[in-house]
């Protein structure tokens, strides 16, 4: 095989056939796909499925701690997780720029491969194109995902009083490609925090009917999702900033870029909505892997104004968070 | 910060406020930390943060953007910049604009950045916007002196480079200024050295402090300013931040500074000009001079509705401003202090303190 990817590998004819054989198949290797003529066939069981779909455009492809194939199978997982769904199939559309060169393109099919088998998810359909050098930034993946929805979850009136947890260190992916984009070198432990939450919901599957929300911080951050759960639940929350995890790293390298970290996207991580007597959910959530960090962040409170989120500082003052506004970090999912 | 330590500091703040004190900060890092902690809403109402001219790109005049634009339209140069520079609106659009038409427009974080992408695209000319204060002065000269050392010959450099003491000079000077106190901007203190600002006290009988940046830093200086005002030694002056700034500063940034710059008048955003505020390249360095080498003609002025210059000079908050937060937001931005992340009216629509 040639060393880069040409038109005619997107030509629909023998030289398509070629690279998704040896790259797509190889590395995505399942019945129902290698099976599959122009549309996947399978069964599911009675009950709510969940269907979601997002688009990856990151710079750089490859970051510390993930890549673009990793983060469009977790990235769609993930809006599968929050929605109380077990994820069963994937889809992946992938447009590469003329010249992309292939060992990259291995690589990157081998990483999402490698992250559906971990996750027990299986890509069973998807579509390659080619476009001429210089229209698009070497390759952009789409990624639809369906699943059953498991157990009680269903999203539930927020009442005061209900807690904030997040289930790990947040700004770590967002940190990660801003230090990587501008050539930041950290020593120490900065990596983008990408991976898949399905595990996760699993295992406080239990607890779901005490669970009245769950959301997942990516582009915008942590602050931006609070601000869209307050206009939703139309109460205020109430942050303690001296309680939200964050690693020294990613607090060092936005100090640098003058960032926000509370800004800046989480790609495994999740805002949960629960009850006052959260303590065994928490506990629960800390023995799952990646993440040791989970905490209880803050409340809900009615301050009898418009919804908003504020923010107890750690010497005790008081600022307004607000939504994202102007963009911090471009393609960075 | 310990709490207990905040606290007491707070408290020793508040207890001595018992007339109303204005304390000015002039660093766009200061701004940011007094919001970003939440310090409004921790201290006495008397006691009253006022932001000065201490952002970069806030002070940047109108036309210094149009003619780097006109140059990208009449010399097709490659304009290199800070980040921040980007969206700022000269009469004639902004760097984002002309970026969105397809002109080569790049974000740098480090000027000695510019060695690398000079010598790797030799066939283009690259201008690079050096604007700053005394703190990012000594980086643009080693990037301009590397250049010439290393015989590069297609970059240039648009310099904006800002003082420090003409701009003080020039608001203490306003008979009706509001400063009772002065945060002196411990960056910029740290290059030039703490000496550097004792006249504000000497000329000025103005209480001043180099601070640093952590919340007790600034907590200290409030403490230590609010307490000279009380006891009414007006002509007090402190270096709180030596564990970076000596008093006489880095010798070897300011030989940088003084082997490829020289001082000239300056024109500043909403102000004007002010006699010897900022720093151009001397003649020994006049090729890397982008105003030289790539010629344009200036426009004039347009005036806005915009009250950037009397919140530069901190006759006014953010928040007196009337197109503050309404037709002003960091999405559509009218004056400059609501553009860069370090401008006085962006960081109090960001860190909006009242709840």
């Amino acid at each position: 095989m040639e060393q880069i990817v040409n038109l005619r590998h997107g030509d629909g004819g023998k030289y398509t056939n070629l690279l998704i054989r040896e790259i797509f198949y190889k590395h995505f290797d399942n019945k129902l796909l290698v099976n599959s003529q122009d549309a996947s066939v399978f069964e599911v069981k009675q009950g709510k499925l969940a269907f979601t779909t997002d688009s990856f455009v990151v710079k750089p492809l490859i970051f510390p701690g993930g890549d673009i194939g990793k983060l469009a199978v977790c990235g769609t997982i993930n809006d599968l997780a929050t929605a109380g769904a077990k994820p069963l199939y994937l889809s992946c559309g992938v447009i590469i720029e003329e010249g992309f060169e292939l060992s990259l393109l291995e690589k990157i099919a081998e990483s999402m491969g490698e992250t559906c088998r971990k996750t027990g998810v299986s890509i069973i359909t998807g579509d390659t194109k080619v476009v001429e050098k210089g229209s698009i930034d070497g390759l952009y993946i789409n990624t639809s995902g369906i699943g059953v929805v498991q157990g009680e979850y269903c999203p539930k009136p927020v009442c005061e009083g209900d807690r904030i947890i997040i289930t790990g260190g947040i700004a770590e992916h967002g940190t990660a490609i801003a230090s990587e984009r501008y050539q930041i070198e950290v020593q120490g432990d900065l990596q983008s925090d990408c991976m898949s939450l399905n595990k996760l919901v699993e295992r406080i599957e239990k607890y779901m009917d005490r669970i009245k929300l769950m959301k997942d911080p990516t582009r915008g951050g942590l602050a931006t999702a609070l601000n869209e759960i307050a206009e939703l639940s139309r109460l205020g929350i109430h942050l303690l900033e001296e309680c939200i995890p964050i690693k020294k790293e990613v607090e060092s390298v936005n100090q640098l870029l003058g960032l926000e970290p509370i800004y800046l996207a989480c790609e495994g991580r999740m805002i949960l909505v629960v009850d006052e007597e959260c303590e065994t959910i928490l506990e629960e959530i800390r023995q799952c892997d990646g993440c040791e960090d989970a905490a209880i962040i803050g409340s809900f409170v009615n301050n009898g104004i418009r919804p908003m989120v504020f923010m107890e500082t750690y010497i005790g003052g008081r600022r307004i968070i607000g939504s994202l506004e102007g963009e911090m970090l471009p393609r960075i999912c | 910060m310990d709490k207990g330590l905040a606290r007491y500091l707070i408290n020793e703040i508040n207890l001595m406020a018992t007339e109303e004190i204005k304390i000015m900060e002039v660093c766009g890092t200061h701004t940011q930390m007094i919001s970003k902690l939440g310090l409004r809403s921790l201290l006495a109402p008397k006691i009253k943060l006022l932001s000065g001219p201490g952002c970069p790109v806030c002070v940047t005049d109108e036309r210094y953007i149009d003619r780097a634009i006109e140059m990208i339209k009449k010399y097709d140069v490659t304009i290199a910049t800070f980040g921040d520079m980007i969206r700022v609106g000269g009469m004639e659009g902004s760097l984002l604009e002309a970026k969105g038409k397809g002109r080569d427009v790049r974000i740098i974080y480090s000027p000695l950045d510019l060695i690398k992408m000079a010598e790797e695209n030799r066939d283009r000319n690259i201008v690079f916007l050096g604007i700053g204060f005394e703190t990012t002065a000594p980086v643009i000269a080693l990037t301009i002196k590397t250049a010439a050392e290393r015989g590069i010959e297609n970059l240039f450099c648009l310099t904006a480079i800002k003082l420090m003491p003409p701009i003080l000079d020039y608001i203490l000077k306003q008979p009706s200024h509001n400063v009772g106190g002065l945060i002196c901007p411990g960056h910029v203190a740290t290059i030039k050295g703490s000496d550097y600002f004792r006249f504000i006290g000497v000329d000025y009988c103005i209480p001043a402090a180099v601070c640093g940046f952590e919340a007790s830093d600034i907590l200290i200086g409030i403490h230590y300013l609010v307490k000279q005002i009380r006891q009414n030694k007006k002509a007090a002056f402190k270096n709180l931040y030596r564990r970076y700034v000596r008093s006489q500063g880095n010798p070897i940034a300011n030989q940088l500074i003084e082997d490829v710059f020289k001082v000239s008048c300056g024109v500043w955003r909403g102000i004007g000009r002010v006699e010897n505020s900022t720093l151009d390249l001397n003649e020994k360095y006049a090729r890397f001079d982008a105003k030289q080498v790539f010629a344009v003609e200036e426009k004039s002025i347009k005036s806005t509705s915009c009250e950037c210059k009397d919140i530069l000079l901190g006759n006014r908050t953010p928040k007196e401003c009337k197109l503050f937060a309404q037709l002003c937001n960091p999405v559509k931005p009218y004056g400059p202090c609501m553009i860069s992340s370090e401008g006085a009216c962006a960081i109090a629509y960001r860190y909006r303190e009242e709840i």
